[in-house]
């Protein structure tokens, strides 16, 4: 593999997003996946293999840390955040279509919750892995799924809740989406939910990590 | 014996009566409970559900809110009112330190001040303890704070980047804290009987942040304040939700815990028979009757089976039955009233 490719795949995996950044210390001064990535599309090497042999490489790397308890939610975050500054170069590559992802998700935490950050890092695992994400933030009922489903009807849902009292509501959104986009593949997460509850509210998918999530999409809906 | 009785008895290695219970609830669960039995207050919800639950000393400050931010709380976050269907809850809907970029601005931030707290209130409150409650006075959660005035995504970035600023905002909050409640323990000195030390340090399937992290950035600043109750004669609870089990040592070796809260069982690495084992020499277990699926969406039976199990795979250690975590409206009543009802029935030592 390209050396300047297997770099930033160290750096989104290591959470080094730039040059100015001193984490991690042992990287201090050194180039980030920002400048790496830039630099890369100057050497004339392809937006889609800086996406898939650099930033997917690293992210699937701590995607797979994270679920094996090895790495945490900071190191999950600064993986992301590096990810982000590289993405920003390949910006125009996906605008003009040059570089395809494999799909879209719309991703939100239900009605009446407004916990963030686990829908956020499965977020950040999706897009590192190839997946444009819609992220329609906290507190979103079943009309702003729609909403979002009918601008691209192609596209999964995912929907997260920590609560016990808001993963109730997901049953009612489930079936709202079933009802118009029958074909559309819905799947839940968060802290209280089981895979026996995925079934009963008629999701189509449960995992209690998010490497698990993006296993299941890239197995069953990638293009 | 009386509740506090049950809880020194268990703190002191000996044995009550019966396991002690403890309650955790939303107000709107105990409104509904009051409303149900016809109970004009929480203590005669406690009484008829023999609830061994503690006195909270009330720590007011002389005026609400921040005096820099109109409608914050007193860190300066603002508070929003989130509607779930069953009831509502706070949370943060701004973050006053979410621009800050030099340990500069972190020190010229308005924090607030001991000083503005109410200590003729909390005289006032301290005389009003009932002598067969616990008194339970004092907290530290720094780390939630921290979350609630920086937002959690730099919060948890800050641990590894941003050291410097860590170290300055989690150096205010507990100057607070550890000020607040050195006026709070000498007042209410030979009367306070338990504190509470808190930081979730645990996901549903493992902790949030590293080990190191939690070296470097928690631990010793729970064992200063533990160290201070300790001066005083009072217990130390701690609570973390989730999956802990790998910093269960290091609560026991350098924060000093006594009693850890709340035991969910379901988490991996969680499970009962494995914390009495490693753990049920050294620590009383707190809780342990889940709150994620057979309070809520169990029947009444299969509260009373947990409550058996727990009865049984705690009998070689020490443990106090409450839910894990505050009762939420999805529970009904039936199991609320099992878990305390089989206690009663099965639980006497």
């Amino acid at each position: 593999m390209n050396p300047l490719l297997e770099k930033i795949a160290l750096c989104v995996e290591r959470g080094k997003v730039n040059m100015k950044s001193p984490y991690p210390p042992d990287l201090k001064g050194q180039e980030g996946a920002d400048e790496l990535a830039k630099r890369a599309l100057d050497e004339g090497l392809s937006a889609k293999s800086i996406l898939s042999e650099g930033l997917m490489v690293g992210m699937q790397k701590i995607g797979v840390k994270f679920r094996d308890n090895k790495v945490f939610v900071p190191d999950v975050l600064m993986a992301a955040k590096a990810m982000n500054a590289a993405m920003e170069h390949l910006k125009p590559y996906f605008a003009s279509g040059e570089v395809q992802r494999k799909g879209t998700i719309i991703m939100g935490t239900v009605k009446g919750d407004l916990h963030d950050i686990g829908k956020k890092l499965v977020s950040m695992i999706f897009e590192g892995g190839g997946w444009e994400v819609i992220d329609l933030g906290v507190d979103v009922p079943a009309e702003k799924f729609l909403k979002a489903l009918q601008e691209r009807p192609t596209a999964a849902v995912g929907m997260s809740a920590l609560l016990t009292t808001t993963m109730i509501n997901m049953e009612s959104i489930v079936r709202e989406i079933k009802k118009t986009y029958p074909h559309v593949k819905v799947m839940v997460g968060g802290a209280p939910l089981t895979q026996d509850f995925a079934v009963k509210i008629g999701a189509d998918a449960y995992s209690p990590d998010p490497q698990g999530a993006l296993d299941y999409l890239n197995a069953t809906l990638a293009a | 014996m009386t509740p506090r009785e049950r809880w020194l008895a268990i703190l002191s290695g000996e044995r009550p009566d019966r396991i002690p219970t403890d309650y955790w609830a939303t107000d709107e669960v105990t409104r509904r409970l009051q409303r149900e039995f016809g109970c004009p207050d929480k203590e005669a919800v406690y009484t008829k559900l023999n609830i061994d639950g503690l006195y909270h000393v009330d720590v007011p400050r002389k005026f609400p809110g921040h005096p820099d931010f109109p409608g914050a709380d007193m860190w300066g976050v603002q508070k929003k009112l989130v509607d779930y269907g069953s009831g509502t809850y706070e949370e943060s809907a701004s973050h006053p330190l979410e621009s800050v970029l030099t340990v500069e601005d972190v020190h010229r931030y308005p924090w607030p001040s001991p000083d503005d707290v109410d200590f003729e209130a909390v005289k006032h409150s301290l005389r009003k303890a009932p002598a067969y409650r616990m008194v339970r006075c004092g907290e530290f959660e720094p780390f939630l704070t921290y979350c609630a005035m920086r937002g959690m995504e730099l919060s948890f970035m800050d641990l590894l980047a941003e050291p410097d600023i860590a170290d300055a905002i989690l150096g205010h909050l507990f100057d607070y804290h550890y000020r607040l409640n050195e006026r709070l323990f000498e007042l209410g000195k030979g009367q306070i009987d338990i504190m509470y030390i808190a930081e979730d340090l645990g996901a549903q399937s493992g902790l949030l942040m590293g080990l190191d992290q939690i070296e470097r950035y928690i631990l010793p600043n729970q064992k200063k304040m533990a160290d201070l109750a300790r001066s005083y004669g009072i217990h130390i609870f701690y609570h973390t939700d989730g999956s802990a089990r790998d910093v269960i040592p290091r609560l026991l070796d350098v924060t000093g815990i006594e009693i850890l809260n709340p035991i969910q069982w379901r988490c991996p690495g969680m499970e009962r028979e494995g914390l009495v084992r490693d753990f049920g020499k050294r620590v009383i277990f707190h809780g342990a009757v889940d709150n994620q699926q057979t309070l809520p969406f169990g029947t009444a039976d299969d509260v009373r089976a947990e409550v058996l199990d727990n009865i049984r795979i705690f009998s070689g250690a020490r443990w106090i039955c409450a839910p894990c975590h505050n009762l939420q409206p999805v529970t009904p009543t039936a199991n609320i009233v099992a878990m305390y009802e089989t206690i009663c029935e099965y639980g006497t030592l």
